[in-house]
């Protein structure tokens, strides 16, 4: 308890030191707005509805992305981890597209896909898919042998294996993997529509900056960094229910 | 007829048809032969104990009866089929329970794994479960996680998991091995009585002689590289069996002083 109103008293002393230094004019106004003209700023977004528009835009962005990529890299990684053939065969190639920087990606998507929301979801998902995909063959190979063995002496069928035997056992990594990729979707997000021009808060950010409207660029900016703190409290609560009996070894 | 030409006679017909055959069943994994040319009957309602050096094959000839492995020469049949997959009837209870039990399942619901494969309808699963949990004496832990349980706890667990599929033969391999004395003696009872109500026929494996005299009728004694049958007794110990009684018994001591010469033997 203590260490977290030590934590908030830290945050609110870089507030404070914000302030400090937007009240000295240690940096010109047009660049950096006080945290009470950022807050005003914020708050006259959502009051006009503009700025809220965009926090949705940005949000589908990243859940659509999100999503696509942890039902396709479950069911890639599932397929791959569950078999030692297909881990050799497939590994090499996985391992020549992994480390592609998605930067490098996002020319051929909008060459392919031009500036849409396909081309987003696209650059997102291609994004947010290793690290549930890596988690899962890592999770889906790492499964007990003795637990397939119970499951042969049981004549489970092989959907009731892969539900009740592997995919819980392999839970614990994908969660892991998907609580990596929110991050990455989110960046990848604001990436999208700065490049193509998207409604969201990054071409907010954009168009703010190109005006100099600093204190409508450090809300949106604010807004960026909330919605990366709470999606990421989101993805603790749930594993924290998900995973409830990890909490008793 | 005498009742005790009678008791013969139907112990005639028992040995002419055994539950397990091992027909000169020999199993190569890896260029290694493992088990060659291994000949054995289990009988029905039998209570059969191997026993033997570490190395000697004495798991992977349970294995052979789970249909979990598939002899590379001679047959494995049970009730007079190959026993070539894994069969219902035929449950097997692993040495770590601690791997073999579902973590993320509490006990209720690791019992139910089985039910659940079994196809039982869930509104029977719940008293199944609760019968279950009687049985092995953990009925006030059905909500617990394996890992809230002690070693014994999640021992019986597995054997009432194993219990839930109804199989008319248990193969157990070594599955006090990792557990305390008392423990250990307190459970083998339980499985004495469990396995005696149901006349179930029970295969189990151990490396503790005094185990297998007090749990068995019949103690197979298994030489080593490659695992083959070195020596063969029969236990005529009274039943019920007595933690004290039996094993202070004059015939207990003097299969014991036999298998401990045998094993002595198989270990130059």
């Amino acid at each position: 308890m203590i260490w977290r109103i030590a934590s908030f008293a830290v945050a609110a002393g870089f507030v404070g030191l914000w302030q400090l230094i937007a009240n000295l004019k240690l940096i010109s106004p047009v660049f950096l707005p006080g945290p009470d003209r950022a807050w005003a700023a914020l708050m006259r977004g959502f009051a006009t509805g503009d700025l809220t528009s965009k926090l949705v835009g940005t949000l589908e962005h990243m859940a659509y992305g999100w999503l696509a990529a942890s039902v396709a890299g479950i069911a890639l990684g599932a397929l791959i981890g569950s078999s030692r053939l297909m881990r050799i065969y497939i590994a090499p190639s996985l391992e020549f597209l992994r480390p592609l920087p998605v930067s490098a990606i996002i020319p051929v998507a909008i060459a392919m896909l031009g500036l849409t929301q396909g081309m987003a979801l696209f650059v997102i998902a291609f994004g947010a898919i290793w690290p549930i995909m890596l988690a899962t063959i890592h999770g889906f190979a790492a499964v007990e042998p003795r637990l397939y063995e119970v499951a042969r002496a049981l004549q489970m069928s092989r959907p009731a294996i892969v539900f009740k035997i592997a995919l819980p056992s392999a839970l614990p990594d994908i969660l892991a993997g998907m609580r990596l990729s929110l991050t990455v979707a989110l960046i990848l997000s604001v990436v999208c529509e700065v490049l193509a021009g998207l409604d969201g808060l990054g071409h907010w950010v954009l168009l703010s900056a190109r005006a100099f409207r600093s204190a409508d660029l450090f809300a949106g900016v604010i807004l960026l960094g909330a919605t990366g703190y709470v999606t990421s409290i989101a993805m603790s609560l749930a594993e924290r229910r998900l995973l409830a009996w990890q909490s008793t070894r | 007829m005498t009742v005790l030409a009678r008791l013969d006679e139907a112990k005639a017909a028992r040995q002419q048809k055994p539950l397990i055959t091992f027909n000169g069943a020999t199993l190569r994994l890896g260029g290694k032969t493992i088990i060659e040319n291994l000949d054995l009957e289990v009988r029905p309602g039998e209570f059969l104990c191997i026993v033997g050096a570490s190395g000697c094959g004495k798991t992977t000839a349970l294995r052979l009866a789970a249909g979990l492995y598939r002899p590379t020469g001679g047959a494995v049949t049970f009730d007079g089929q190959p026993m070539l997959e894994p069969r219902r009837e035929v449950a097997i209870v692993f040495q770590d329970y601690g791997k073999a039990l579902l973590p993320w399942r509490t006990a209720a619901g690791n019992i139910s794994l089985a039910l659940e494969a079994c196809g039982i309808p869930v509104r029977e699963r719940p008293d199944r479960i609760a019968e279950l949990l009687r049985k092995v004496g953990l009925p006030a832990h059905a909500e617990k996680y394996p890992a809230e349980m002690s070693g014994g706890m999640q021992q019986r667990l597995q054997i009432a998991r194993c219990l839930a599929q109804e199989p008319t033969t248990l193969l157990m391999d070594e599955p006090f091995g990792a557990l305390d004395a008392m423990t250990r003696q307190g459970l083998q009872d339980e499985v004495l009585s469990l396995t005696a109500a149901s006349n179930t026929t029970v295969v189990f494996v151990t490396h503790d002689l005094d185990e297998a005299i007090y749990l068995g009728d019949r103690v197979i004694g298994l030489l080593p590289h490659p695992g083959r049958i070195g020596i063969e007794l029969d236990v005529n110990l009274p039943r019920p069996r007595d933690q004290l009684a039996t094993r202070e018994h004059p015939e207990f001591l003097r299969l014991r002083r036999q298998l401990f010469d045998f094993i002595k033997a198989t270990e130059h």
